[in-house]
């Protein structure tokens, strides 16, 4: 087991049971139950486009990202070969599939000037991209530059609705990207890329199917 | 960490005459915050959401037993060790073990209260390790020596020009170098620790008991880089930092940000389930998660029965960002991690009223906390509780209790009240001066003089 | 209709003319107002400072000398709030809390009066909202309504709600945070003729403060600004 023996197993009993005797007497609150769906933060962002791909372009433009939308895989394909030739290389995670790779210069996270990912799903309520552990974290996180490919059907209006979808499958890490790396430490101005990638580009292929 | 609180008034001072600027960059950052919290509730039924809040966090808080150990076993399946640490000893002793066992060189630290706190960077450096605070504000104030200043932004009291005249002197950058190449230079350092280190080391936001997720905000990378890069991660975390289910954490992202900074939700979320790499059948993370559950004086908080309340605390620094109090010097006067109305509650709990007791009295009660928090803790309901305790048990002045008593017979004696009200009229501006409270409300205000009649012999005059 | 008059220890030292305004502003509007002799102090010091059992004794005191009032109006937010918010706390019953009114929220809530006249014609007057007031009564349109319906200009003051600095025994505590908060509010004030509250603690804290730092600035009761607006001239 992995519960820590040495003189763990009595913290652990020690602490629980001071939980127990502090709520003894206290009365139990009730869960107030799931998010009445009247109060969820807006989707569209600033009340304009409702559909959740259009909210997710609007929510991701004002954190910094950028959108870029296509149809489907083969004009997906031309689109990055253009798109990759401002970088000398790239890095291109696990799980993005064959058909969106085309043939470039490639290299390690640590040198390469794109990172190039999957989305497992994205949040439009918060302009959010899902990006799951299982293919690899260090192309999303290492280059300065983070391409996310989405699908359209994998956009979720409500953040919650984008996690459950995730519920049954959870990895190691699950992470959300909501833009550009940003700090405002230094005398409150905002500068990006300070740790994780400058610049985020969203690419959303329209066309459904199940590359 | 050290407690300085019993020196508020001393620090409060010191601050205020010693580096003004202080009170410009905390007043014109907290402002800024609060500017944006503000727009991002206006398109919100926040009160309405505020309830949701506060019933989520207190129905997790009243079964809290049941849902830790429900997380525990989520974590363990997933093949984390858990560890349960009574006090900052506990932790010391857990870290110093696993720094031993996997030959801990180098550590990377994400921006976590708890492990100031518990004091980690000292014990690390203790044990040989080197320590790097990676979040900018963070690694900004080690340079400096300096405890954080704000629960979210750490470094705010410090101004461009500090950050320049700091980096110049500690990193060689120019003296008027921009924020962008005062980032840069602290980035190319930090890149290389993040790459050689062995260790990370986070916090938790929240711990959902459902899924076992330790989930964290940001909005630099950092953290998801000291979680995702070093072959070891070790997560602190709170026993209070429970949500029950995975949809709850869904909007207590929303909330937390949009109450700490305006945002939408962070820039960057991590939400952690195990560990990575050949453990996880991952291609990368982490070899080894260690989650450490720390009590060090939650459970005393919980078996408070006011103070419980502050237990929901999510650490938005929303109540910082509005308190014109803390406005004036920043966190550093608290004396203590956790600074402003939110630092105000839980410190006399977490450590003793003996040591923290002037915190409760920081305040001048104007109730602006109460109206942003969004898990609706009673803070001045709560800064009263604790004033009732600290001068039951005698801690606080005498001269302030002589002056309640002898006051409260003068209320209670109409004749005796009216006499006194007169006589403040005719009292000389000599004898005034020394009297003790009047002595010091005059520091720095010049009362004006009273010298006309009271109401009350108008009223017997008659009014027109 | 029929009012007892609480003025506050503040109001019958430093404020006395401006109770006796209150008194003459109700009177205007056909209340009747009394004052009962044996009022002192609301034990609002006490309460806020932690000395439970002397807060209690005074508002034992000030229950039994207002026993008998039909309303109680006070010039003062804070110790209105005190009254309607804290006694019930305080002393686990509500007699009084319900019939307690700070001076505008009774012309506006009770008497349902909007204008009072148009004394304040052309003034320009910077309002400050005591925290109790605002945040425990949520009086916040009243008084304003008030003053505009007089004739008034309220200008803009971005920390018209922030708190003064006062808060009791916090401004001996620590006076420097106190007079640091103070000048705040003093450092955005926009230009105006006076500064309006219906605090008295507020306007002491504010104006010594001003007095100490020789800024020339007048300040003024809510009660006696309102008696203005009714009568037609200063
Ligand atoms: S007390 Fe409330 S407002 Fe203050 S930090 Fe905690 S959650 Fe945020």
């Amino acid at each position: 087991m992995n519960r820590e023996a040495e003189g763990g197993a009595g913290a652990r009993d020690r602490i629980l049971a001071r939980i127990r005797e502090a709520n003894g007497s206290r009365e139990t609150v009730e869960h107030p139950g799931t998010l009445p769906a009247g109060l969820e933060p807006p989707v569209a962002y600033g009340g304009q486009r409702p559909d959740p791909v259009d909210a997710l372009e609007d929510r991701l433009s004002a954190a910094g990202g950028r959108v870029v939308r296509l149809s489907g895989p083969d004009s997906a394909r031309r689109w990055l070969e253009e798109f990759a030739q401002e970088f000398a290389s790239v890095s291109i995670c696990e799980g993005v599939p064959e058909l969106l790779c085309p043939s470039l210069p490639n290299a390690q996270p640590e040198q390469a000037g794109l990172g190039v990912s999957m989305a497992v799903g994205a949040a439009a309520q918060t302009g959010s991209l899902l990006l799951s552990s299982t293919e690899g974290r260090r192309s999303q996180l290492l280059p300065p530059t983070h391409l996310v490919w989405v699908r359209a059907q994998d956009v979720h209006a409500t953040l919650g609705a984008a996690l459950e979808a995730r519920m049954g499958d959870l990895p190691a890490a699950l992470a959300l990207h909501s833009g550009p790396s940003k700090s405002a430490d230094i005398g409150r101005i905002i500068v990006t890329g300070v740790h994780g990638p400058g610049r985020l580009v969203a690419a959303v292929l329209e066309e459904s199917g199940d590359w | 960490m050290e407690v300085h609180s019993r020196d508020y008034a001393k620090r409060a001072r010191a601050i205020l005459r010693d580096t003004p600027g202080v009170r410009e960059a905390v007043t014109a950052a907290t402002r800024s915050f609060d500017d944006h919290r503000r727009s991002a509730f206006a398109e919100l039924d926040g009160e309405a959401l505020r309830d949701w809040a506060e019933g989520v966090k207190s129905h997790a808080l009243t079964h809290l037993d049941r849902y830790l150990e429900q997380a525990e076993s989520r974590l363990m399946e997933r093949g984390a060790h858990v560890h349960w640490a009574e006090t900052a000893e506990d932790v010391h002793r857990i870290l110093r073990e696993l720094v031993e066992r996997e030959g801990v060189r180098r550590a990377v630290k994400a921006k976590s209260m708890l492990s100031e706190e518990v004091g980690v960077n000292p014990l690390l450096e203790a044990e040989g390790v080197e320590v790097f605070e990676t979040d900018l504000g963070e690694y900004i104030i080690q340079l400096l020596g300096e405890p954080p200043s704000h629960i979210v932004g750490p470094a705010i009291h410090r101004s461009l020009e500090d950050t320049q005249a700091l980096f110049s002197e500690r990193l060689g950058t120019a003296t008027d170098a921009s924020p962008e190449e005062l980032a840069g230079a602290a980035r190319g350092i930090l890149r290389e620790a993040f790459l050689a280190a062995d260790l990370g080391i986070s916090g938790g936001n929240f711990l959902v008991a459902e899924t076992g997720s330790i989930a964290l905000i940001e909005n630099e990378g950092n953290i998801r880089m000291s979680t995702s890069l070093p072959r070891v991660h070790v997560a602190l975390v709170g026993i209070e930092k429970i949500l029950p289910r995975l949809a709850d954490l869904s909007t207590f992202l929303q909330v937390t940000s949009k109450s700490a900074t305006g945002q939408p939700v962070g820039t960057f979320v991590s939400i952690i389930q195990g560990p990575g790499g050949s453990r996880g059948g991952e291609p990368d993370g982490p070899e080894e998660l260690h989650v450490v559950l720390v009590d060090n004086g939650r459970t005393r908080l919980l078996a408070d029965p006011e103070a419980w309340e502050a237990l929901r605390c999510v650490r938005c620094g929303a109540c910082l960002n509005i308190c014109p109090v803390y406005r004036q010097t920043g966190g550093h006067a608290y004396g203590y991690v956790y600074s402003g109305p939110i630092g105000a509650v839980i410190s006399p709990g977490l450590v003793s009223l003996e040591e923290t007791f002037p915190l409760p009295f920081a305040s001048s009660l104007c109730g602006a906390c109460a109206e942003v928090c969004p898990v609706r803790i009673p803070i001045p309901h709560l800064l009263h509780t604790w004033r009732e305790r600290a001068v039951e048990q005698g801690l606080t002045e005498g001269t302030a209790r002589s002056l309640m008593k002898g006051w409260s017979r003068a209320a209670t004696h109409p004749r005796l009240f009216d006499w006194i009200e007169r006589a403040m009229a005719v009292l000389p501006d000599g004898i005034s001066r020394r009297l003790p409270m009047l002595r010091d409300w005059t520091r720095g205000r010049s009362l004006p003089r009273a010298t006309g009649p009271t109401f009350r012999e108008i009223w017997k005059d008659g009014i027109e | 209709m029929k009012v007892s008059l609480f003025v506050t220890c503040i109001g019958d030292r430093f404020y006395a003319e401006a109770s006796a305004d209150a008194v003459r502003l109700l009177r205007s509007l056909d209340v009747e107002v009394d004052f009962p002799m044996g009022q002192t102090c609301c034990g609002q010091p006490a309460w806020n400072s932690g000395h439970l059992p002397e807060a209690r004794r005074m508002a034992e005191h000030t229950l039994a000398v207002l026993k008998d009032a039909e309303y109680v109006v006070l010039p003062s937010g804070s110790c209105a709030a005190m009254l309607r918010c804290t006694y019930p706390h305080l002393l686990g019953r509500r007699e009084l809390s319900d019939r307690s009114y700070e001076l505008a929220q009774f012309i506006v809530d009770i008497l349902g009066v909007h204008e009072l006249g148009r004394g304040l014609e052309g003034r320009r007057l910077a309002y400050h909202h005591g925290c109790h007031a605002l945040r425990e009564l949520g009086v916040r349109e009243q008084p304003e309504q008030l003053l505009r319906s007089g004739g008034a200009e309220l200008v803009p003051w971005e920390m018209d709600q922030e708190c003064c600095g006062f808060g009791g025994l916090f401004s001996v505590k620590t006076p420097e945070v106190s007079t640091a908060m103070a000048d705040r509010k003093l450092d955005t004030l926009p230009a105006a003729e006076t500064i309006v509250s219906a605090d008295g603690g507020c306007l002491l804290q504010l104006e010594s403060r001003a007095r100490y730092r020789g800024l020339n600035l007048e300040f003024r009761s809510l009660a006696s600004t309102l008696w203005e607006a009714r009568r037609g001239s200063p």
